[in-house]
């Protein structure tokens, strides 16, 4: 009895091995992003329908991803997504494979409005997956004045009331906005000048907070946030009294891009995932979760209609620029300018 | 002499893995930031090899001494406070019955079983606009409008009070508690008033446990930057949240490794300073 009971487990077990073999046969794919990039609908999709595993990997900071990348020589991974500004560096690095993009039957999905940015012109690389553009939410109820522009944000009105975010390149992109100069200005005179235009804005900050700024809004704490894109679809899907400006100065813009290292050990996968996000209604899914603007022009019309004006930029929007690495001498500055802005803020 | 020699040699292979611990995970990566702090930035991200005084010379810039200064203000004001509740506590606690002194146990080392961002984060839902002190205090009738508690200095410095009291109070009781009572009750027999005995007496006999308390809040003071960020709304700026900011955002690793190293010499000069005052101490018995 006990020698056909362990023959009996002998099997399970063998059979067990065998189909979990079987699913290896395809492979797996290293994913390798932020936490929370994808709903868990996509992920169990694309493996029922590919046959592929996912081995999802995060980071915190892009730096770590590509700390990682440098690490493996561009192995390990067979998709990453990241930011543009380090894709850049990927890409010199030679960490980067170009895309063949008979693979990507969904390619022409794209919208160009992301496309031939400065981290890779020609398209050869990257594939990109959201933008983002920190914009000015305001509770019309709490706020005097009308905001339209990154300058009003200095209107003493609204001393102790504004929350921002703490990315020192984005808030003094934005006050050397107000200068009428370019986010990306190397020039030091420039940058010293934004410097000090921005202590004037300390008696109007009430806090610096990357994450879940929008709370903050919503809460009643502050009555203006200045914030990253996912940010303010969350805070106007909670609320939507409050207002979106699109600062008449010029936005300053961000796109995460999916690549394929160089030495990717299952590239097929990447494809196949690659092409499966970028299918029209599985990409309307991603950006509903992800809210960032949506990169995939098919897409839009899949996407929830009430989520749609908060995922898709308006038709008369087309002053952007991209924030891009800058020389040492102008990010030291830049730095040492957000230190004493700061201190001051308290 | 063959006995004490072998009892010699397995001494040293019980404290071999410890000194290799420390080696690896501590010698090694001191000096790997040491090394770091002398390095140029590249030019994106991560360090060439080139040697250079800059790091350090960074450092002497007004904002950053600045920062150094507040750092070491915020440390000290914490210490500060730590000890004057702290200390009684943990004193009289030493005095209490075994059953209330376990309850009392129970309830110190409680909240550390949750992370302290989480305990932080709580305090937010206390303290912010309209939260719960806040319709209390409306409730009652003491205020009329939401007040402005969260984000600012002091709420820098209840987070930091909050986060290290406990230390403070569990050395100051193992102190106290191995105190002999019996000689504070002498001390009275022989006509010293209360607070007389406790000055001459209790105080200094339960001074290692203060002193060690001192250290175990300023230290880690100087670095807790997360409390700084959530309490403080990022408006408070301590030498850690720099490191952290050149770590990330920043990108200047060597200046970071730079500042780092700076922090240990301070905090090293504040551990001599205790060991000189503990030997003092020492020295009078």
């Amino acid at each position: 009895m006990k020698r056909r009971l362990s023959l009996a487990l002998t099997g399970v077990l063998i059979m067990g091995c065998l189909s979990g073999c079987g699913a290896k046969e395809t492979g797996e794919l290293n994913l390798f992003t932020w936490d929370g990039m994808f709903p868990q609908e996509i992920l169990d999709g694309f493996e029922e329908e590919t046959g592929y595993r996912i081995n999802y990997t995060n980071f915190d900071y892009d730096e770590d991803m590509l700390a990682k990348l440098e690490e493996a020589q561009g192995g390990d991974y067979d998709y990453i997504i990241a930011d543009d500004y380090i894709i850049e560096v990927a890409i010199e690095e030679g960490l980067v494979q170009k895309l063949d993009k008979s693979k990507l039957s969904n390619w022409e999905n794209i919208n160009p409005l992301y496309q031939g940015q400065f981290y890779d012109l020609t398209d050869e690389y990257t594939i990109p997956h959201g933008a983002g553009i920190p914009l000015i939410v305001y509770d019309p109820s709490q706020v005097s004045v009308e905001i339209t522009g990154y300058e009003d944000l200095w209107n003493p009105s609204l001393e102790d009331s504004i929350a921002i975010i703490g990315n020192y390149r984005v808030i003094e992109g934005i006050t050397l906005k107000t200068l009428g100069k370019s986010f990306n200005t190397e020039d030091l005179e420039d940058i010293t000048a934004a410097g000090e235009k921005l202590k004037s804005l300390a008696p109007n900050i009430r806090l610096i907070s990357d994450s879940n700024t929008q709370d903050y809004l919503l809460s009643g704490e502050v009555s203006v946030a200045f914030m990253y894109t996912s940010q303010v679809v969350a805070a106007m899907q909670a609320n939507p009294d409050l207002k979106i400006v699109y600062p008449t100065e010029g936005l300053g813009i961000g796109i995460m891009a999916g690549f394929i290292p160089s030495d990717a050990p299952n590239a097929e996968a990447a494809y196949a995932f690659a092409d499966y996000i970028n299918r029209p209604e599985n990409a309307a899914k991603c950006f509903e979760y992800l809210g960032y603007y949506c990169t995939n022009k098919a897409a839009e019309e899949y996407i929830a209609e009430e989520m749609r004006y908060y995922l898709t930029v308006p038709e008369n929007i087309t002053e952007t620029e991209m924030i891009q690495n800058i020389s040492q001498e102008a990010e030291d500055l830049h730095s040492r300018n957000w230190n004493e802005f700061r201190v001051l803020c308290d | 002499m063959a006995g004490a020699g072998r009892r010699k040699s397995n001494n040293w292979a019980l404290v071999a893995p410890l000194y290799l611990f420390t080696i690896l995970f501590v010698g090694l990566p001191l000096i790997y930031m040491v090394y770091l702090s002398f390095m140029s930035r590249a030019k994106v991200w991560g360090f060439t090899n080139d040697f250079t005084l800059q790091n350090y010379l960074q450092i002497l810039e007004p904002i950053y001494m600045s920062t150094f200064g507040t750092s070491l203000k915020l440390a000290v004001l914490t210490t500060a406070i730590v000890t004057l509740i702290g200390y009684p506590f943990g004193y009289f606690m030493a005095r209490l019955g075994a059953k209330a002194k376990r309850l009392m146990m129970i309830g110190i080392m409680i909240p550390f079983w949750t992370s302290s961002l989480v305990r932080l984060n709580g305090w937010i839902i206390v303290f912010r606009s309209n939260g719960v002190l806040d319709k209390l205090l409306m409730w009652i009738g003491l205020t009329d409008e939401p007040l402005k508690l969260l984000y600012s200095y002091p709420a820098v410095v209840f987070g930091m009070v909050y986060a290290l009291c406990p230390f403070m109070m569990l050395s100051v009781y193992s102190s106290a508690e191995k105190l002999d009572w019996r000689l504070l009750e002498a001390a009275s027999d022989l006509g010293a008033g209360r607070a007389r005995a406790f000055f001459d007496i209790a105080f200094p006999l339960t001074m290692p446990g203060l002193m060690s308390g001192i250290v175990l809040t300023f230290i880690p003071s100087m670095g807790l930057f997360f409390v700084a960020d959530i309490l403080g709304g990022s408006k408070v700026v301590l030498i850690g949240n720099v490191i952290q900011e050149q770590m990330t955002k920043g990108r200047n690793l060597p200046f970071a490794a730079a500042l780092s190293v700076v922090l240990m010499l301070m905090t090293s000069c504040m551990l001599g300073l205790y060991r000189k005052i503990c030997g003092n101490w020492k020295g009078l018995d």
